[in-house]
């Protein structure tokens, strides 16, 4: 089972919530309203495009009602306001990955809480790997964010997994 | 950089950086609120020095709070919004002027002691800018006035907090300050640097100037201080005079993602010129961000693809159709669907339904037309109405259609043409005659301007009019007609005339290029009458089951759609197995497929044993509406050809020649069409 209740999701985003505020970082929690699935994690950050502009990204770690999991949303957008379009996020994050593979793996999806085109990591794996982190992890939203944000540059502190709360 | 050689202290320039909901919130203002109204107003911009890269300040849609709270680790900067109304106004301001004016406010803010209320005014900033709220269009152009004031020179190495002496005392008096204080603020050091305190920017005592360090949040990653400075040395030598001449400590806060302020940085500065600010009208002002190119300009950013709805729509259509092709079929031509333009003849079930699977493909053109109103039993199998179009009484179809296609897909660009498609053998009397000219034209317009055309009428007789035009103007043609429980969808055979391979023979198969293929009327020996005259009612009305036509139109769109796949597009060949050798189904698993599969000639099916046979015909040559004779005719005569076979079929059967057929005995000829029973009917 890597399945994830949207109650655990909840409580485990809470949790992770606290352990990033007391690591000092901007992870907030956006409560759109009590029904499932409409919290959710948010995160921007700063990062430098290929040409060297900034480019700010912000990311949602969103609950999934169909795949019972967590998932990835993000989207940047440039210093003019500008949203970077498929495309684009694709030349960004994975330049080296063919369009046919790209699809698979990192696409653009409706938002579940904000019903506009959002970038996504594809959800359909998740579980499984999830699955694999189960008995390590008390804390699957944390492991999620660990192992997805990397391939699109969100870089998790160590201190994370070393937190007291969450071991 | 030597210690002993005076330098001049050098700023980072601020980076204006916009979030899209700031746009979208000043759409919204703009919309609701504002209208006509340019009046100015006040924003709030905020930067961080944590972690801070580039020197950004940032402006999202909390800018137009009344009270600004800047996020987490960031300080806000006070700012206004010039939004004027028209590009021209906002190319026509007085750009020197704006900036002069916003600068003497900076001047009062600091003259008048407001600043050492609220420090933030220091980080003064305006915006001018246009919003063209129809193409989604902002231009805009930031500016962060400073008065131009003598130069301030470097005394001495830039220092890190980290390696003066004492430094982790700084470190400590620093946290017992509120965060929201840390904008400007003073660390006040004592005789011997080892008791620190740090105070707010209005307990300033300059005799004390020795014992501080002029402290301020530096969003700078560079060794020089971010552009703020400035305002905050003007501000400090116009407080305090008898700091002209001397040398004054500032402490640029810098902290780390881990929090730490070791990288902060420390200048020793001094300004030997006195410069009296409380002469504004002496001073020059700077601070207008340069754009992308490193102009001074204003820049202009498209927010179509977040803002538009119809562009968001379409973006999204197109992923979709994209999925498709990254997934399964990766030479899909999305381009040329996208371009054929369509033209639909009947705008009822078949209509309806072939126009929803050709949005859904992603065809941008589409036209329907039609002479019918939306009558009541209309709307549950004509998927474009709905009942109060039938209530409404006068409500066209070719026009309601196209307008709820558009409703479906705002980028579909479409039209309907209420009109009569004028028929073989039905007379027209005179005083019809200047209409019927008037419809003519425009349908043969509409055909000249369009690339597929699609027969989707409820009789015989009005195909014949499409059929000739679409052989006459080179047009692909894709017919379909409906029997209760059958349904026939043909391509036409093509006239269009372009060098290229024949088909491939194969054994078993039969081989008809594209434009050997026959037409609708191909394999008949009557030129269209009238085919509802001796019929009852239920005849003339829709009497199929309601899945044929959906199957029907379903198989139209999905043979143009495999036809522009092919590189001969229309000019295909067909290939049927022929029967009576045995091996038909054996041979049928040899027909070559294009992209999506086969493409057939026609397909015709039934629903009481839920098959389809694909048989391929030749063209006739004394086809009443494709044959040579007749399209000759055309050529020459034009709508006086027309005129004449409106008003008796029997020119049509005398030009081809098929009179002469019908006195033959009619068993040398072995049509095939009975065998289904088509009726023609599709809707009423």
């Amino acid at each position: 089972m890597g399945d994830l209740s949207w109650k655990d999701f909840l409580s485990q985003a809470k949790q992770f919530l606290e352990i990033s505020q007391q690591l000092g970082e901007s992870w907030m929690l956006v409560e759109k309203d009590s029904d499932e699935p409409n919290t959710f994690l948010k995160f921007s950050q700063k990062i430098k495009d290929n040409s060297g502009e900034f480019v700010n990204v912000e990311y949602h770690v969103v609950y999934s009602i169909s795949y019972q999991v967590p998932m990835m949303f993000f989207q940047a957008h440039r210093s003019d306001g500008s949203l970077l379009d498929l495309e684009a996020t694709w030349k960004l994050f994975m330049p080296e990955t063919k369009a046919n593979d790209l699809y698979q793996i990192l696409t653009q999806m409706d938002h579940p809480v904000l019903f506009r085109p959002f970038m996504a990591l594809h959800p359909c794996r998740t579980a499984e790997v999830l699955k694999q982190f189960e008995q390590p992890s008390s804390n699957q939203v944390l492991t999620f964010i660990s192992l997805y944000g990397p391939h699109i540059k969100l870089n998790l502190q160590n201190a994370y997994g070393l937190s007291k709360d969450y071991t | 950089m030597s210690a002993d050689k005076e330098m001049i202290l050098q700023f980072a320039p601020w980076e204006s950086f916009v979030s899209p909901t700031f746009w979208h919130k000043l759409a919204e203002l703009k919309l609701d609120h504002d209208r006509l109204s340019d009046s100015k107003r006040s924003i709030a911009g905020h930067y961080t020095n944590r972690n801070a890269s580039g020197c950004l300040m940032e402006v999202d849609y909390t800018a137009y709070n009344r009270t600004a709270q800047p996020p987490k680790f960031s300080h806000s900067a006070s700012g206004t919004i010039y939004n004027k109304n028209t590009i021209e106004e906002f190319k026509a301001l007085d750009k020197l002027q704006l900036l002069a004016d916003e600068g003497k406010e900076l001047l009062a803010n600091m003259s008048s002691g407001e600043v050492l209320r609220d420090p933030s005014l220091l980080t003064r900033f305006f915006v001018l800018s246009f919003a063209d709220l129809k193409c989604h269009s902002y231009y805009y152009w930031f500016a962060f006035p400073c008065p131009l004031t003598p130069t301030l020179k470097l005394q001495g190495a830039v220092q890190r907090l980290r390696d003066l002496p004492y430094s982790q005392n700084y470190i400590e008096a620093l946290k017992l300050l509120p965060a929201e204080s840390q904008n400007f603020f003073i660390l006040y050091a004592n005789e011997e640097h080892k008791v620190f305190e740090a105070r707010s920017l209005s307990c300033l005592n300059e005799k004390d100037v020795e014992h501080y360090y002029f402290a301020f949040a530096d969003p700078s990653e560079y060794d020089h201080p971010a552009w703020l400075m400035r305002n905050y040395v003007a501000f400090l030598l116009q407080q305090c005079p008898s700091f002209v001449g001397k040398s004054v400590k500032f402490l640029g806060l810098r902290y780390n993602q881990q929090m730490q302020m070791d990288d902060s940085r420390v200048w020793q500065v001094i300004q030997t010129e006195a410069c009296d600010l409380s002469q504004p009208g002496e001073l020059k002002f700077v601070g207008w961000e340069l754009n992308k190119n490193g102009k001074m300009g204003p820049r202009m950013v498209c927010m179509r693809d977040s803002m538009d709805p119809a562009k968001l729509a379409e973006n999204s259509v197109n992923l979709n159709l994209k999925l498709m092709k990254w997934r399964l079929v990766p030479d899909l031509n999305l381009e040329v669907i996208s371009q054929t333009k369509c033209l639909l003849f009947g705008a009822g079930t078949l209509g309806c339904a072939v126009a929803r699977n050709l949005l859904s493909w992603g065809f941008k053109h589409i036209t329907l037309l039609d002479n019918g109103k939306v009558g009541f039993s209309n709307p549950v199998r004509q998927n474009l109405y709905t009942h109060a179009d039938a209530v409404a009484g006068n409500r066209m179809k070719a026009t309601t259609a196209a307008q709820r296609l558009r409703e479906i897909n705002p980028s579909a660009v479409t039209a309907g043409h209420v009109l009569e498609i004028p028929m073989p053998g039905h007379t027209i009397g005179e005083s019809l005659l200047a209409q019927t000219e008037d419809h003519l034209q425009v349908i043969q317009q509409q055909v000249q301007d369009h690339d597929a055309i699609f027969l989707l009428t409820d009789s015989r007789e009005s195909r014949w009019l499409p059929t000739l035009l679409g052989a006459a103007n080179q047009k692909i043609v894709i017919n379909a007609a409906l029997g209760f429980d059958s349904y026939l969808v043909m391509r036409h055979g093509s006239t269009r005339e372009e060098a290229g391979d024949g088909g491939q023979q194969i054994d078993g198969l039969k081989c008809i290029n594209g434009d050997q293929l026959g037409c609708y009327f191909c394999n008949d020996v009557t030129a269209p009458g009238n085919s509802l005259k001796d019929r009852t009612l239920d005849q003339q009305c829709t009497v199929t089951r309601p899945g044929v036509s959906n199957i029907a139109a379903s198989y139209a769109v999905e043979l143009l759609v495999a036809l522009l796949q092919h590189p001969r597009k229309e000019l295909a060949p067909a290939y049927y197995a022929q029967s009576g050798r045995g091996k038909s189904e054996e041979a049928a698993g040899k027909v070559p497929e294009g992209l999506l599969g086969i493409l057939p000639h026609s397909i015709r099916g039934m629903l009481c044993n839920y098959e389809n046979i694909v048989p391929a015909t030749q063209k006739f040559a004394q086809c009443i509406a494709c044959s040579a004779p007749v399209l000759n005719a055309y050529k020459k005569e034009g709508n006086a050809f027309l005129l004449k076979t409106f008003e008796t079929a029997k020119y049509l059967e005398d030009l081809t020649g098929i009179s002469e057929f019908k006195r033959l005995n009619s068993e040398i000829i072995d049509f095939d069409d009975d065998e289904f029973d088509m009726s023609e009917e599709d809707e009423d």
